[in-house]
C-alpha cells in the first residue's frame, strides 16, 4: 500500500471513529446547525452589514459557516489530536513503519471532509429555509475561504496541543477560545452592534477575517469578497501555525516519564 | 555487530543529571524468551524504550537486528513488534478494524483472522475496544504487536494490573510465541512470571544487573528465599517452633515464618513436630521467592549472584 493510499485509508478509519463519538459529532456538526437556526429566530428583519443593509440570514449563514471552520478545524482537531496522543496512540504509531506524516494527514483530510459536509448541510438549510441567495460568486468566495480556512484552523489546532498537557486542557481549551474568538469576531453579534475596539481586537485573528471574507461572498451582490488583506491574515497565521506545530509537536503522552 | 538479536554493552542514561542506567550489558539469542526483571524504577522502561528506538542513549553501544534502534529506519520497524507498558486504544473502533489499521502500516503483515485467534479473541473481534475487560485489552495490544508478522517482540509489562485469571492466559499466549519463533523481550516485575516464562533471565536493580542466567540458574542461587508463614499457634514459644524447624523462626504481628532453602524438608520437620505436640498450625503458607526477597538474598551473596560474563 502507498503511503496516499494509506492516508486515505487512516482518514476514513478516522472518520468512522468520529462519527461513533456523539460528543464530537453533537459539538461539530448539530451544535452549527442549532446556531443557525437560532440566531435567525432572535433576528428578524435587516441587518446593517457595512454600507449595505442585508438580511440577517444573509449575515448569519456565512457566520455561522466561518465558526464552524474553526470549531472542525482548531477546536474538533485539537481535541482529537490530544486525546490520541494522551492514550499513547502516537507514540505507539511512532512505533510502526508508518510515516508520522500519515497518520496527521488522514486526521487533517477527516476534518476536511467534515468541513465539507457540515458547511453543504449550512448552506443548503440557509438557502431553503431561509432563502439566502447563493450565486457563482458565492459559491466561488465560499469555497476560497473554506478551503484557506480550514487550512488554517488545522495548523492552529495542530500548534496548539503542544499547549495542552490533558486531554481535559484540550476539551476546554477548544471550544472556550472558539467561543470567545466568535463574539470577538462579530460572529454572534452582527459587527454593527459591536464596539469598535473590540472589533479591533477581532481582526488581530484569523477567525475575523474568515467571517468578514464569507459574509462579503454573501452578502456583496457579484462580490467573491475575496480580498488580499482577509486571506493574507489567513495564511500568515496558518503559516505560524505551522511552523509552530514543526518546531514543538509532542508525540508522548505526559504521564509515560 | 554480531549475532545476537539484541546486543547491548556499556549502556548509559541519565535524566536530569541522574544516571539511571550505569553501563549494562546484555544479549538475546535468536528465538528465546528474555526476561527482563526489576522493581519499579528500576530502569527497565528506560532500558526497553531505548531498544525500542524512543530514546537516545548518554553511552555504550546498543544492536537490535543488526541496526541501531537511535537511527533505524522503516525496513527495521518492519521487523519489530512493540506492546508498550501503558497505551490505550480508541473505544469506538472493534478489535477487528484496530488490528486491521495497524495491519496496513507493516510491509507483509500476518494473516488479520489467524492473528486475533492466535491471542484468543476469535469471538470478541466484533466486539468494540470500549467494551472489553483489561485483560481482553491486552491481547489487543499483543494483537497489534504481532500483526506486522515482526522477528523480536518487546513486551513491557505485558501483565501488570491484570487479575490472576487473565495473567494467566497471558502467559499462555506468550509461551505459544516460543513455538512460532519470535524472539521476544519481556519486561515484568514478577519473579514468578519470568521464571516461568523466560530462556534466560537479567535482573535489574537500581540501573545495574545484579543477577543473571536461566530459571534454575537464578532458582539453585535463590532458592532459600522461600518464605513459609502460619498463625501463631496459642501457648507456643518461638524457641520452640524454632527448634523444630532447626532455623531461626520469626514473628510479624500474629504470624510466624521462616524462610527456607529446602522447603519440603523444613515443612515436613515442621509439620512432625506440630502433630506429635498437638499443635493446630493455621493459614499455613508457602510463597515463591518474591522479586524483594531476590534482591535481599542478592545483597546479602553477591559472590553467588554475580553471574554476569563480561
Amino acid at each position: 500500500m502507498s503511503d496516499v493510499a494509506l492516508a486515505a485509508a487512516q482518514a476514513r478509519f478516522a472518520l468512522k471513529g468520529f462519527l461513533r463519538e456523539p460528543r464530537t459529532f453533537v459539538y461539530t456538526v448539530v451544535l452549527p446547525l442549532f446556531l443557525l437556526v437560532i440566531l435567525n429566530g432572535i433576528f428578524r428583519g435587516r441587518s446593517s452589514f457595512f454600507r449595505l443593509q442585508v438580511p440577517f440570514a444573509v449575515y448569519y449563514t456565512p457566520a455561522i459557516i466561518s465558526y464552524q471552520i474553526m470549531l472542525a478545524g482548531y477546536s474538533s482537531l485539537l481535541i482529537a489530536v490530544t486525546t490520541e496522543r494522551e492514550r499513547g496512540m502516537l507514540k505507539r504509531l511512532r512505533g510502526t513503519p508508518m510515516p508520522s506524516w500519515v497518520f496527521l494527514t488522514g486526521e487533517i483530510i477527516r476534518t476536511i471532509v467534515v468541513v465539507a459536509v457540515t458547511v453543504a448541510v449550512l448552506v443548503a438549510v440557509s438557502s431553503g429555509v431561509y432563502h439566502v441567495p447563493v450565486q457563482v460568486h458565492t459559491v466561488i468566495g465560499l469555497a476560497v475561504y473554506t478551503v484557506a480556512g480550514t487550512a488554517c484552523m488545522c495548523a492552529l489546532g495542530l500548534a496548539s496541543t503542544r499547549a495542552c498537557a490533558t486531554t481535559e486542557a484540550a476539551s476546554v481549551a477548544g471550544p472556550f477560545v472558539t467561543l470567545i474568538m466568535g463574539f470577538i469576531s462579530g460572529v454572534f453579534i452582527p459587527v454593527s452592534m459591536m464596539p469598535a475596539w473590540m472589533l479591533d481586537v477581532g481582526k488581530l485573528f484569523p477567525l475575523e477575517h474568515l467571517a468578514r471574507g464569507l459574509q462579503q461572498a454573501f452578502a456583496v451582490p457579484g462580490s467573491t469578497g475575496i480580498t488580499a488583506i482577509d486571506l493574507a491574515a489567513l495564511g500568515a497565521w496558518g503559516a505560524a501555525g505551522i511552523a509552530a506545530a514543526l518546531a514543538g509537536f509532542r508525540w508522548e503522552p505526559h504521564d509515560s516519564w | 555487530m554480531s549475532d545476537h538479536v539484541i546486543e547491548v554493552r556499556r549502556l548509559r542514561k541519565s535524566y536530569g543529571g541522574v544516571e539511571r542506567l550505569h553501563g549494562i550489558s546484555f544479549s538475546v539469542d535468536f528465538g528465546e524468551i528474555f526476561g527482563f526483571l526489576g522493581t519499579n524504577g528500576a530502569g527497565k522502561t528506560t532500558t526497553i524504550e531505548i531498544l525500542e528506538g524512543y530514546r537516545a542513549r548518554d553511552g555504550g553501544e546498543v544492536s537490535v537486528l543488526g541496526a541501531d534502534p537511535t537511527h533505524a529506519g522503516r525496513d527495521w520497524r518492519n521487523r519489530i513488534g512493540l506492546v508498550l507498558q501503558e497505551s490505550e486504544l480508541n473505544p469506538v473502533y472493534t478489535v477487528r478494524e484496530t488490528v486491521a489499521m495497524f495491519a496496513r502500516y507493516f510491509k507483509q503483515p500476518t494473516d488479520l483472522d489467524a492473528t486475533i485467534v492466535s491471542v484468543g479473541l476469535a469471538d470478541k473481534a466484533g466486539e468494540r475496544v470500549g467494551r472489553l475487560s483489561g485483560g481482553e485489552r491486552r491481547r489487543v495490544d499483543v494483537a497489534i504487536g504481532l500483526v506486522g508478522d515482526p522477528e523480536v517482540l518487546f513486551l513491557d509489562e505485558p501483565t501488570t494490573g491484570l487479575d490472576p485469571a487473565a495473567r494467566r492466559g497471558m502467559w499462555a499466549l506468550i509461551e505459544g510465541l516460543r513455538n512460532a519463533g519470535k524472539t521476544v523481550f519481556l519486561t515484568t516485575h514478577y519473579m514468578e512470571e519470568a521464571q516461568r516464562l523466560a530462556d534466560r533471565i537479567v535482573i535489574l536493580q537500581s540501573g545495574a544487573i545484579a543477577a543473571e542466567g536461566t530459571a534454575e540458574q537464578l532458582s539453585r542461587t535463590l532458592g532459600h528465599a522461600t518464605r513459609i508463614t502460619f498463625l501463631a499457634p496459642p501457648r507456643i514459644g518461638l524457641a520452640q517452633v524454632s527448634a523444630a524447624v532447626g532455623t531461626r523462626v520469626e514473628q510479624d504481628g500474629r504470624w510466624l515464618g521462616f524462610r527456607s532453602d529446602q522447603a519440603q524438608r523444613d515443612l515436613t520437620a515442621l509439620l512432625g513436630w506440630a502433630a506429635e505436640h498437638g499443635v493446630e498450625l493455621t493459614d499455613i503458607r508457602v510463597s515463591p521467592p518474591t522479586l524483594d526477597d531476590v534482591f535481599v538474598q542478592l545483597a546479602a551473596s553477591p559472590e553467588d549472584a554475580q553471574d554476569d560474563g563480561s
